[in-house]
């Protein structure tokens, strides 16, 4: 389970590699290795060339994508491109991307700790309905519940609002932030909870002071599997924004068009750039924690 | 103890609010998006009862069956590309790397959190031949196969070829990650055991290797499958669904037919159909997982 | 990380909780309140004019409207005009969210007719004509888009025609002269010229595949020069059908372009502006479309051919045809229409000097023609844009588009499988019966 993805068990694979390569000897050793670095280097490039040209051509003019090579270098640092692209709308789309996802992280981490506490912790009958109600969740096409969510917030004068955005995100991350809570919350040995409730705790002091700070590891797992769910939403920005002040940032991206459906690369490339360094940052940083909550997410699925 | 834990009111308050926005927005839709097969119209013309009217007209719709043939056939290589490749790279990085793992996993599995649009447009510039050649038709140039630059968007077997390449590089990293974790999960005595037996490179992969990962390859196909067959955003971005419908899955016809079209009885039938189609794949791949294991 | 510490070491027990909660649930309706509002429109004494358009607020017509508001609040201060872009592919949606919303600001780009008559239902159409009568500036509209308009909007006069356009070939003269070529009076020679460019490797022709209608333009042309102008209305009466041979053999001849390659190879992903861009920078001899575009021949950093480079022939006419070339596909462009929710007095007088200078300040800053009368016309015209006042007035019947009276489903789907037409993925048969059946 990717729970026990840590370096002890990468050790215990390696030490099989390496009792492999002292069975070979160290001239085949080097021999078999060879193709291994092609495989490698080969990936390398196929994963990374692609940004990379992503990167160069950012700063190239319209004129260089007309008339040169695929390959060619940049002539210069068009800056240009990059002001551009921020100042008709990636500015503003950056900030409804941020105004639409962290209030919505905010809300699902609050609701789902709430819920998750309620439905594994505590005992009702019901909660193993209820819990079963959040897990289909999960599993539910956003296609299915689109066209009424539309009607609702039509009717209710949310369209083309940050609220529709935020409403529907923290609904539809809940079956998900639930689930894996609910796990976190398993985890939680209930001589602890006893202990508390025994000192003359009521179950909403249970649930803040002791509860909640054993599961703050899972709580960032959560927000960044949530995040990036989040903020490469496409589907629901694009039904319910279309007032150009308001678009996120895939949907800006969609639109850096004129009348005709023309794209200008330069700037466009400069937006795509810029759209994924956030994203780029944050996995940097915390790149293991991501793929540990990422793959969390679908493993337990 | 036990009364506080079943002090009715604390459940309320705990799980109520998450319980009532989920109900209210995702529950309630799902009922009334099926309530809504039955009728026809959107929410500017207003609504007519229908009755059975749109399932008739799905069975006979030809772009709903292509749709629907596109999104099978897209949701079976993509699955086998991702898992496969996957694979194959929890492999090398299990078996092969050993300082360097981490860094060529981490390498590997960007793609997955960059926005599908930025990746999309990227890649349109990368099978591009007009107005100037994009790096598959470059190539092609250089090493003189000329006979082989073609415009591959702009024609439906390339374009879906072009779509898949896409979407497995955007993937294949996230498999590979996910993989290994099942990888690693192997005990290494197994392992010895079976070398003591005599197996090795490929046969160890495929006798030893593969039942172990089992239970961790049905879940990938399982999650593959689901977020394959609901495709969206990357070939929006990509060829929005054409040239003609050609690429169009079922949820970019959905979308158009409620949107562009105005018919959300309809679209909201697509959607129906989609949802089931999601839910039987999953139930089978289940039930073939149950058999074997059992 | 904070919140939990927070919440820890400050003592917030139930009460506090609840308070917090009930705040916060409060302040949440407001803002739910507040943002649920749409703008407003003008109040009854200065006008506010909101556009929403797909052209960007610095060219267009966004542009001259600003420019003529600007002159207007000379005189009637407070008046003020903003754009709302929003881009081609979204208007439909766009204006029935607004619409819905009652939302929908007092200028708008006109959605397709059959939109418009559910606006007019719900009251956010207003009728130009009789308001233009109301207002005294009925003279200020061109007779030819008067007509224009009426025609594709069932009769009635609701939207303003902002351009007026002619449609045909335009050509690279210099590249005609270079291969000894004449421009052609019959389709046939037409496609003969495609023959011989391609022989000398120059593309023929450029169209959009990823737009769709510049190629379908060329299908309706064919049926109108074979058939007659009434061709597609015979079809909206229901009279003829789309899957009929005759009108079968236009989609063929226009698939058998695209067969020979005259459109080039990546005709089905080609962007407008890059079609434009290759005809403008010599890469491509023929160009079908409407004199829209002279803004783009205009603008040397755009035209890299030179404007006395660019010719223009009048869609020919097909052998045992009965139509002639008289009669110019013509159209307003994307139209604008007005809304009677939001028309005031105050409106009312903005439209009114509108009218009478839109003519003026688009042909001085744009060198656009458009369906307004012209009071001044400038001494140094552009030669292509006197090309295209000359070509008006030989217009002896103006006929429309290929889509111009079918549903927006139909719309939609002829636009979408024009690329296929052409590059044979899809027969002409099965493209006209696509079309034919979302009618």
């Amino acid at each position: 389970m990717s729970q026990t993805l840590t370096g002890r068990r990468d050790e215990a694979k390696t030490s099989f590699g390496e009792l492999e390569a002292k069975r070979r000897g160290p001239a085949r050793n080097l021999l078999a290795r060879i193709p291994i670095w092609v495989l490698i280097g080969l990936l390398l490039v196929i994963e990374v060339y692609p940004l990379l040209w992503l990167l160069l051509s950012s700063f190239k003019t319209t004129g260089e994508f007309s008339t040169g090579v695929f390959w060619s270098l940049p002539a210069g640092l068009n800056w240009q491109n990059y002001v551009l692209a921020w100042t008709s709308g990636m500015s503003t789309y950056f900030l409804n991307s941020i105004l639409a996802v962290f209030p919505s992280l905010f809300l699902v981490l609050l609701l789902s700790l709430a819920a998750s506490f309620g439905l594994e912790v505590m005992k009702w009958r019901g909660n193993n309905i209820v819990l079963l109600a959040f897990l289909a969740g999960i599993m539910i096409p956003a296609q299915l519940v689109l066209l009424p969510l539309f009607t609702i917030y039509f009717q209710a004068g949310l369209i083309n609002t940050r609220w529709a955005l935020i409403i529907t995100y923290t609904a539809f991350t809940l079956p998900l932030s639930v689930f894996l809570m609910a796990g976190f919350f398993k985890g939680v040995p209930r001589g602890v909870i006893e202990a508390a409730v025994l000192d003359g705790a009521n179950m909403y002091q249970v649930f803040f002071r002791v509860a909640l700070p054993m599961v703050a590891n899972g709580l960032v797992t959560i927000a960044l599997v949530n995040f990036f769910f989040l903020w490469n939403d496409l589907l629901f920005s694009l039904t319910f924004i279309s007032d150009d002040s308001l678009r996120t940032i895939q949907t800006g991206l969609l639109n850096f068009t004129g009348q005709y459906g023309q794209v200008d690369w330069g700037p466009t490339f400069a937006a795509a750039s810029l759209a994924v360094f956030p994203t780029l940052i944050v996995y940097l940083i915390l790149n293991q924690q991501v793929i540990k909550g990422l793959t969390a997410g679908s493993v337990k699925g | 103890m036990e009364t506080m834990l079943r002090d009715r009111r604390a459940v309320l308050v705990f799980v109520g609010p998450a319980l009532l926005v989920y109900s209210l927005i995702v529950l309630v839709p799902i009922v009334w998006s099926l309530g809504y097969t039955l009728f026809e119209g959107n929410v500017i013309g207003g609504f007519q009862f229908v009755g059975l009217h749109n399932y008739a007209f799905l069975f006979s719709d030809k772009s709903f069956w292509q749709a629907f043939l596109f999104t099978v056939k897209y949701a079976v290589v993509v699955t086998i590309g991702q898992v496969g490749i996957g694979l194959l790279l929890a492999l090398l990085y299990a078996f092969y790397l050993k300082k360097s793992s981490p860094l060529i996993r981490t390498l590997a599995f960007f793609p997955v959190v960059l926005p599908t649009v930025a990746v999309s447009q990227l890649f349109k510039k990368i099978f591009e031949i007009v107005p100037q050649y994009g790096l598959v038709n470059s190539l092609l140039h250089l090493v003189h196969l000329d006979a082989w630059i073609q415009p591959w968007l702009g024609q439906g077997g390339s374009a879906f070829w072009a779509i898949v390449i896409m979407d497995i590089w955007r993937s294949m990293g996230f498999y590979g990650v996910l993989l290994f974790a099942g990888l690693v999960d192997i005990p290494s005595d197994i392992l010895e055991s079976a070398r003591v037996d005599g197996a090795s490179g490929w046969r160890l992969v495929r006798y030893v290797v593969l039942p172990l990962l089992t239970p961790i390859l049905f879940s990938s196909f399982i999650f593959s499958i689901n977020g394959t067959l609901k495709v969206f955003d990357s070939i929006l971005a990509l060829t929005n669904g054409g040239p003609g419908q050609v690429t169009t899955p079922l949820t970019l016809d959905m979308f158009n037919t409620a949107f562009a079209n105005g018919q959300y009885g309809y679209g909201s039938t697509i959607a129906t159909a989609l949802a089931i189609m999601s839910l039987f794949v999953t139930l089978l791949i289940f039930r073939s997982a149950r058999s074997d294991v059992a | 990380m904070a919140f939990t510490e927070e919440i820890e070491s400050g003592h917030l027990n139930r009460r506090q909780f609840l308070q917090v909660a009930a705040g916060t649930t409060l302040s949440l309706s407001a803002l739910l309140a507040a943002c649920g509002g749409s703008s407003t429109g003008s109040n009854s004494n200065t006008a506010a004019i909101e556009f929403l358009s797909v052209q960007q607020p610095n060219i267009g017509w966004p542009l001259v409207l600003s420019t003529i508001t600007n002159q207007y609040a000379k005189n009637h201060p407070g008046t003020t005009f903003k754009t709302d872009f929003i881009a081609q592919g979204n208007l439909n949606q766009q204006v029935q969210l607004l619409a819905g919303q009652g939302a929908l600001p007092v200028l708008y780009n006109s959605p397709p007719p059959d939109l418009m008559a559910q606006l007019t239902k719900n009251g956010e159409v207003l009728d130009l004509e009789s308001t233009f009568q109301q207002l005294g500036v009925s003279q200020q509209v061109v007779p030819a888009a008067f007509a224009i308009v009426k025609k594709i909007f069932n009769g009635k006069f609701i939207a303003l025609p902002f351009e007026l356009n002619i449609e045909g070939f335009w050509y690279n003269k210099q590249i005609f002269a270079q291969n000894g070529l004449q421009p052609p009076d019959t389709w046939d020679q037409l496609v003969q010229i495609a023959a011989s460019l391609q022989q000398k490797g120059i593309q023929p022709l450029s169209a959009s595949g990823q737009q769709g209608w510049p190629i379908t333009r060329l299908i309706s042309g064919y049926l109108f020069r074979k058939l007659g102008p009434g061709a597609l209305d015979s079809v909206k009466s229901g009279q003829a059908k789309l899957t009929d041979p005759s009108y079968v053999e236009a989609a063929q001849v226009v698939a058998n372009l695209g067969k020979q390659g005259y459109f080039g190879r990546g005709v089905a992903t080609l962007d407008y502006q890059s079609a434009v861009n290759l005809f403008l920078q010599g890469k491509a001899a023929m160009f079908y479309m409407g004199s829209w575009e002279l803004r783009d021949y205009t603008t040397p950093s755009v035209n890299m051919i030179g404007s006395n480079n660019v010719g223009f022939f009048p869609f020919p006419n097909v052998t045992g045809g009965v139509g002639s070339s008289s009669q110019t596909p013509m159209n307003a462009g994307q139209t604008t229409s007005v809304n009677k929710a939001k028309y005031n007095a105050a409106v009312g007088g903005w439209l009114a000097y509108m009218a009478q200078n839109y003519g003026d300040v688009a042909l001085q800053k744009e060198g656009a023609v458009t369906g307004f009368v012209v009071h001044n016309p400038p001494a140094n015209l552009d030669p292509l844009t006197s090309l295209v006042i000359n070509q008006i007035k030989q217009v002896s019947q103006p006929v429309l588009w290929f889509e111009a009276e079918f549903s927006t489903k139909a719309t939609n789907i002829s636009q979408q499988d024009a690329a296929p037409l052409v590059t044979g993925a899809m027969s002409p048969n099965d493209f006209m019966s696509a079309v034919q059946q979302a009618l």
